[in-house]
């Protein structure tokens, strides 16, 4: 419990009433209502891709970014420099020198996924959420769990579960656990300032999952 | 032949059951065996210039004709994606058709596992560039980008055996070469309002059933997929308008047809009196329509639809035959003494009109000599069932039209008609002046005006042809070689100028076959082009080094590229079964000894340029609609001089079988004059003429050869004038009821037919009753 003060205290402007969240069972609707910021906003993220291809999971750093309520873009600052516009289901990646690429969200469940959740989470939409997932909550208000279970029948059959660590309104970490293949995890925040110094991957873990209430 | 002795009612009745249940049985005998064919080519004269080969051998073969267009609206996009793809499945997995596309990712399947390895042969990247350290280099890294990208679930499971992507840059290049927009991966129109898709059908444009099938699939399986939701379906293309337009003409058919014979019961019930009639006159028709239709089936393999609604056409003058028996019909006299006398008159029309017929026989166009054959059977079928089965049933002692005093009444006042002579003259002068001098184009050569497609059908499709990069239907590039591979080289030749082309404007597209199967040249300059296994795998490794992947990640590329190198060039033969076999099969025409590869060109804005360039590098640019309207124009001449060789036949036969030349001259005068004035009325409302008038103004001659020889044989007795005025009374009104109707048609085929011999059966009566008619003998008057 100490630990999980100093880092709260540390990282956090939520700190001011610490006291009360930290014993205080956390609920969606809380979440929720804390997570929401309208639309500009930005949140640094590094994100770790694994691939039985690879000889260690690929780290990217960059910067999600909600320029008005129904766009997401994905901007990779390292190892390259790639954009990533999610806007009416579907995704434009551009990169330097290429004509931008386009496909369909629907192809891409976990993205569609991602958008969905990312845009309900940060518009606070909870009826919009709890029409593609099933909500789990966790832990307290100071230190949560968010666990997200799709419903849908085409999500369901390459996602199995995507998990939202936080603190307070602190959005740390996003964990997707596909069907087939490797975790991908995702740090936003203070989390992904952290992991700017942070090299190993169990590091990086530690950091996603710090003091989750699981 | 019947007993001479008038039966019973009763066996009158029993008789005219048998007769039906005779023709009922011939009907389904018919049928069993009837193959109603579609295809234009039939009934078209042999083609002769080059554009007129490819037309004949294109006709519902072309990839154009074949195309259905299709677009969803009215609901938002992602419903509208989703209603693609589901109808897309749905279309590609039926029968009807050969190839569907929504632009959706299905293309990566148009290379099936056993021909994947072919992508480095089909593929031109590495034509600038081989495949070499450098290149790998770049694509690797690459592809981290792509792992690391939202993407990455997508590509990741093609990246072993193909680092370079090819399969996806094969799919993007096989998408038309105009492809529309694409949003929720689905094409859409510019505005992002409609989703559009686009099949091929297997049948031919030109069959009407099979293309009734695939537009009948395609509403079927859109109505389910559309359940509940607001979206609509919008279909357009040749199949779609033929099958709109065939409905609307049966539709149409059948309303007038059902007032026909509403109007005709109603006609023969006052005429005669008799319920009877009716039914009595329509055996004859119903005989001559199954003796012609038996007789094209057991003489030709398939008859074509035009022929039987020509020959239908042509032996409506099979109705006037049962109803002279009728008219003359009178207490005292036997039935059979009725149809000898008749004989000679009916006897002379038929077999002069045959006689005309015969001379389509020799017209060297297959459609015409069934026409012929139809004809002549019918006719002979009716006139013979008229003289030897129809007197047996009918009512021996009606009463005799010569006693009706309102007929007498009307007699009289035509009694009165002067004869003209000078006249006559005059009317025919005036009418050749007309049809000399209107102004307008004598006739109509373009087929598409027959069928007129309606405008707003017409806008929707010229708006999805350009949505959808569909090609032109009237111009067509081509290429002649002596084998396919020839023709493909010639194509990839061609590419440059093609391209050039599409740089200044001139064309928006183009699509060939080269695009989907390179020549075996090219294919092996590539294979030469692909490093060994050896040194592939060295340079792998050398890239893998220092490369996020591991060492073995892409071991199944080593693979593929080895055997990519040593397969046999991939031919035609190969791709059976596959998407690009149809995609290939339209635009490459093998032949005997020759093969064609057609360049379909998009957008074309300026032919005479594309003419040009076409020119100079060994291609030919096609005019389709010219070469059309050509066949359109040879047939009409082919059946003009059988026309003309039939006329000089039919005074030949009329001469032998009355003799004296002022008889003849009565008999033929209104039949001529008669077709002058339909030309006269028809050219001077602007009307142009086409095939449909023709075969109308010749029933028109038919009728009023008929009228004519009957008002001769009449003779100077009053009663049998009278009897005979009867006759052609009912007979010229029975005609210009069914003939009327057809005229007020709104399809055009309906009205030329109607128009005309409307117009021929009008004037017909009139001159007949004028010149014909022969002066009464008021003494001979008590002469039966």
């Amino acid at each position: 419990m100490p630990m999980l003060m100093l880092l709260c205290s540390a990282v956090l402007p939520c700190a001011a009433a610490p006291e009360a969240d930290a014993v205080i069972p956390v609920d969606a609707g809380w979440i929720l209502q804390k997570l929401a910021r309208p639309a500009p906003m930005r949140t640094a993220f590094v994100e770790l891709r694994g691939s039985a291809m690879l000889k260690a999971p690929l780290r990217i750093e960059g910067e999600y970014r909600r320029p008005d309520p129904d766009t997401l873009v994905r901007a990779v600052r390292s190892p390259y420099a790639e954009t990533t516009t999610l806007r009416n289901g579907e995704a434009t990646i551009a990169r330097a020198g290429k004509a931008p690429r386009k496909f369909s969200l629907s192809r891409v469940p976990e993205l569609a996924g991602l958008q969905a959740s990312f845009g309900a989470l940060l518009s606070g939409d909870r009826a919009s959420l709890e029409k593609h997932y099933r909500l789990t909550p966790q832990g307290t208000r100071q230190q949560w769990t968010l666990v997200l279970a799709p419903l849908g029948a085409q999500m369901k059959g390459s996602v199995r579960d995507i998990t939202l660590y936080g603190r307070g309104a602190e959005l740390r970490c996003i964990e997707t656990r596909p069907l087939k293949g490797d975790l991908q995890r995702t740090l936003l925040a203070g989390a992904a300032n952290d992991a700017a110094k942070a090299s190993s991957a169990d590091a990086l873990v530690a950091l996603c999952r710090a003091g989750a209430a699981r | 032949m019947l007993s001479e002795r008038p039966l019973s009612a009763r066996s009158r009745i029993v008789l005219a059951l048998l007769w039906l249940a005779v023709l009922a049985l011939a009907a389904w005998a018919i049928t069993q065996r009837l193959q109603l064919s579609g295809d234009l080519r039939k009934f078209m004269p042999a083609a002769e210039t080059p554009a007129q080969k490819l037309l004949i051998d294109e006709l519902g073969e072309g990839p154009g004709s074949r195309l259905l267009l299709m677009s969803i609206s009215g609901t938002d996009a992602p419903t509208l994606a989703a209603q693609s793809q589901a109808l897309r499945s749905a279309l590609a997995a039926r029968p009807e058709f050969a190839l569907v596309a929504n632009g959706g990712d299905a293309s990566l399947d148009a290379i099936p596992e056993r021909l994947r390895p072919y992508r480095y042969l089909l593929t031109d990247t590495f034509d600038a560039r081989p495949l070499d350290e450098a290149l790998l280099r770049e694509e690797l890294d690459a592809r981290v980008q792509d792992l690391g990208s939202p993407a990455a679930s997508l590509i990741e499971p093609l990246l072993p055996s193909d680092p370079t992507l090819e399969t996806l840059k094969l799919a993007e290049r096989w998408q038309p070469a105009n492809a529309p927009q694409r949003s929720n991966d689905v094409w859409f129109d510019r505005t992002g309002d409609k989703a559009l898709l686009v099949a091929q059908t297997r049948a031919a444009g030109f069959d009407p059933t099979g293309q009734q099938a695939a537009v009948d699939a395609i509403h079927s399986d859109f109505n389910k997929i559309a359940a509940g939701t607001r979206s609509k379906l919008a279909l357009t293309g040749p199949g779609a308008f033929s099958v709109e337009i065939g409905g609307r003409t049966a539709a149409e058919a059948q309303w007038i047809g059902m007032v026909d014979t509403i109007g005709l019961i109603l006609l023969l019930g006052f005429a005669y009196r008799s319920w009877k009639m009716p039914i009595l006159g329509a055996l004859p028709l119903a005989t001559a329509g199954l003796a012609g239709l038996g007789a094209v089936v057991l003489l030709f393999d398939g008859v074509h639809g035009i022929t039987v609604a020509f020959g239908f056409t042509l032996i409506g003058v099979v109705q006037d035959y049962p109803i002279h028996l009728f008219s003359h019909q009178r207490p005292g006299m036997s039935p059979w003494a009725n149809a000898r006398s008749l004989w000679p008159t009916l006897a002379t029309g038929v077999a002069s009109t045959c006689i005309a017929y015969v001379t389509f026989l020799f017209s060297g166009v297959d459609g015409l000599k069934q026409l012929a054959v139809f004809t002549i059977a019918g006719l002979g079928a009716a006139a013979i069932s008229t003289r030897f089965l129809l007197p047996a049933l009918i009512d021996p002692a009606p009463r005799d039209f010569a006693d009706s005093r309102a007929l007498a009444k009307v007699w009289r006042g035509i009694a009165h008609l002067p004869r003209p002579k000078g006249s006559l003259v005059l009317v025919a002068v005036v009418a050749l002046g007309i049809i000399a001098l209107a102004p307008g184009r004598f006739w109509q050569n373009d087929l598409s005006k027959l069928t007129p497609v309606p405008a707003d059908a017409l806008a929707s499709d010229a708006v999805l042809r350009d949505e959808l990069g569909a090609p032109d239907v009237r111009y067509v590039l081509t290429l002649a070689g002596k084998t396919e591979d020839q023709v493909l080289q010639a194509s990839e030749r061609l590419r440059p100028a093609l391209d050039g082309l599409v740089a200044t404007r001139a064309l928006a597209g183009y699509d060939l076959a080269a695009r989907y199967l390179p020549s075996a040249q090219t294919q092996r300059a590539r294979q030469q082009a692909l490093p060994t296994r050896d040194r592939l795998q060295a340079m792998l490794a050398t890239v893998l080094e220092d490369s996020p992947f591991n060492s073995d990640a892409f071991d199944p590329f080593l693979v593929d590229v080895e055997a990519a190198k040593r397969a046999p060039a991939l031919t035609r033969a190969d791709l059976q079964g596959t998407p690009l076999a149809a995609s290939v099969a339209g635009l490459l025409l093998p032949g005997g000894d020759h093969a064609t590869a057609l360049v379909s060109l998009n957008g074309l804005q300026d032919p005479a340029a594309v003419a040009k360039v076409a020119m100079a590098n060994g291609a030919q640019l096609l005019d389709l609609k010219e070469a059309s309207e050509s066949l359109v124009a040879a047939y009409r001449s082919r059946v003009l001089a059988a026309l003309a060789v039939a006329a000089l036949l039919l005074t030949a036969t009329v001469w032998i079988a009355l003799r004296q030349p002022r008889r003849v001259l009565r008999v033929l005068l209104p039949m001529a004059l008669t077709t002058l004035l339909i030309l006269a009325v028809l050219r001077g409302l602007g009307v142009e003429l086409n095939l449909f008038h023709l075969v109308a103004l010749i029933l028109a001659a038919g009728l009023g050869l008929d009228y004519a020889l009957f008002f001769d044989h009449a003779g100077d007795d009053r009663a049998d004038q009278l009897r005979t005025l009867h006759a052609l009374i009912v007979c010229s009104l029975m005609t210009l009821l069914v003939f009327s109707l057809l005229a007020l048609s709104s399809i055009p085929v309906l009205r030329a037919i109607g128009s005309t011999v409307a117009i021929g059966v009008f004037a017909n009566f009139v001159l007949a009753l004028l010149i014909s008619r022969q002066p009464v003998v008021e003494a001979s008057d008590a002469v039966a």
